[in-house]
């Protein structure tokens, strides 16, 4: 396992983790694809943990 | 702002967090903050065409390392505290529409490392006291960002319910001079019918108590406290397990199954915690397919959760839809 880290421009880091050699998946995963389905983000302002709320 | 304000009559801390939102442009409808940002596209979160995990400091914090002074004064009745911490966003993988259930095996072993990288980290800081991992998955908790993600609180206390295991944990030993969980999940294997699936490092079982129909917990074979204790071996037991769990959850009404996932560990705060024990739970909220478990009056105002299913008629469903887990490089795994 690799990690580089990069600073954002408002400052917050950001980490990437990256598996060369081992387990590297051969196929991807079934319901994954390239293309994006709409991401149904409520709010414009797209924030993903903004509309993370407990609401059971 | 950001703030932690004392609920004198619970005896617990409250995070507020109102964010202002400023926003000059606006993304495309279909954008989605974690997808990698594509050459010439609109930039997301991961400014990278493609990545495998990242983690990152959450755009609108509820605790944050150098946090705001708290916009109230404190009184002897309410204490008021900064609210400093961590709250990190981890992305599983760069496909937009897979879940982690759908991810191979492979991956969920990727990201049990970087949780344990993640744990390390986060844990030597000096203001973290508690490292908590978890997933909110699906609209029937109110995510509506669908790209596989999870989230990482670093806590400047033990919350509530971390410390009422500890706690129950701590008087089991004083009275026994055994492991709680190491007792709760010997009763598991000898008595079998609450268990899901399980593999030589972990058991995952819906417990006796269980408060959500399907309710499941994972708990290691070995005592241990962390998942900084673990060999490779039980690592790649865990990503087993998981993946083995996801699966049966996703198969028994033929959907990607909403869930909460939560990792309990020991506190970070220096102290000696040899009495607890590492698992994992998992809170569905659905009840059948289309049903979803409400936390209503005694659940939100006693405290007191009421489960019209049976754990033992749960456990055989979740039972009947275990598939083996293959993965494609030799190694372990079950
Ligand atoms: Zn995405
Ligand atoms: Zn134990
Ligand atoms: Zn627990």
């Amino acid at each position: 396992m690799q990690r580089r880290q990069i600073t954002l421009e408002d400052g917050r880091y950001l980490i990437f983790y990256t598996f060369d050699e081992e387990a590297a998946s051969p196929t991807p995963p079934e319901s994954a694809g390239d293309e994006q389905a709409p991401a149904r983000v409520e709010e414009p302002t797209a924030e993903p943990q903004a509309t993370e709320e407990r609401r059971v | 702002m950001s703030e932690l304000r004392w609920n004198p009559l619970m005896g617990e801390w409250v995070a507020t967090a109102t964010h202002r939102q400023t926003r000059t442009f606006l993304p495309p409808a279909d954008f989605c903050p974690l997808c990698p940002t594509k050459p010439g596209g609109f930039p997301t979160e991961i400014p990278e065409p493609t990545y495998d995990i990242v983690a990152f400091e959450n755009r609108f914090p509820s605790l944050q390392p150098e946090p705001p002074a708290p916009a109230v004064e404190a009184t002897e009745l309410y204490p008021v505290r900064p609210g400093v911490g961590v709250c990190e966003v981890l992305v599983y993988t760069p496909h937009h529409n897979s879940t982690l259930a759908a991810e191979p095996v492979e991956q969920i072993h990727q990201l049990v490392e970087v949780w344990t990288d993640r744990f390390r980290e986060l844990s030597a800081l000096e203001f973290v006291e508690y490292v908590f991992i978890f997933e909110n998955k699906g609209e029937a908790i109110g995510v509506t960002l669908h790209h596989p993600h999870g989230q990482i609180y670093a806590y400047p206390f033990i919350p509530p319910r971390v410390e009422r295991e500890l706690e129950q944990s701590r008087a089991h030993r004083d009275k026994t001079g055994r492991c709680l969980l190491c007792d709760i999940l010997a009763g598991e294997r000898a008595d079998g019918r609450r268990i899901v699936a399980s593999n030589d490092s972990f058991a995952a079982y819906v417990p006796f108590f269980a408060r959500y129909p399907y309710e499941v917990h994972i708990a290691s074979a070995r005592h241990l406290q962390a998942l900084t204790d673990m060999t490779d071996v039980e690592q790649r037991d865990l990503a087993s397990i998981l993946k083995t769990v996801l699966v049966a959850y996703d198969k028994l009404f033929d959907l990607s199954f909403p869930y909460m996932m939560v990792l309990h560990q020991r506190p970070s705060d220096g102290g000696d915690y040899d009495y607890y024990h590492f698992h994992i739970e998992f809170y569905p909220p659905l009840r059948t397919a289309t049903k979803l478990k409400y936390l209503a009056g005694s659940e939100s105002g006693a405290g007191m959760f009421i489960n019209d299913t049976l754990a033992e008629e749960k456990a055989a469903e979740l039972r009947a839809r275990v598939a083996p887990v293959v993965w494609q490089k030799e190694g372990s795994g079950d």
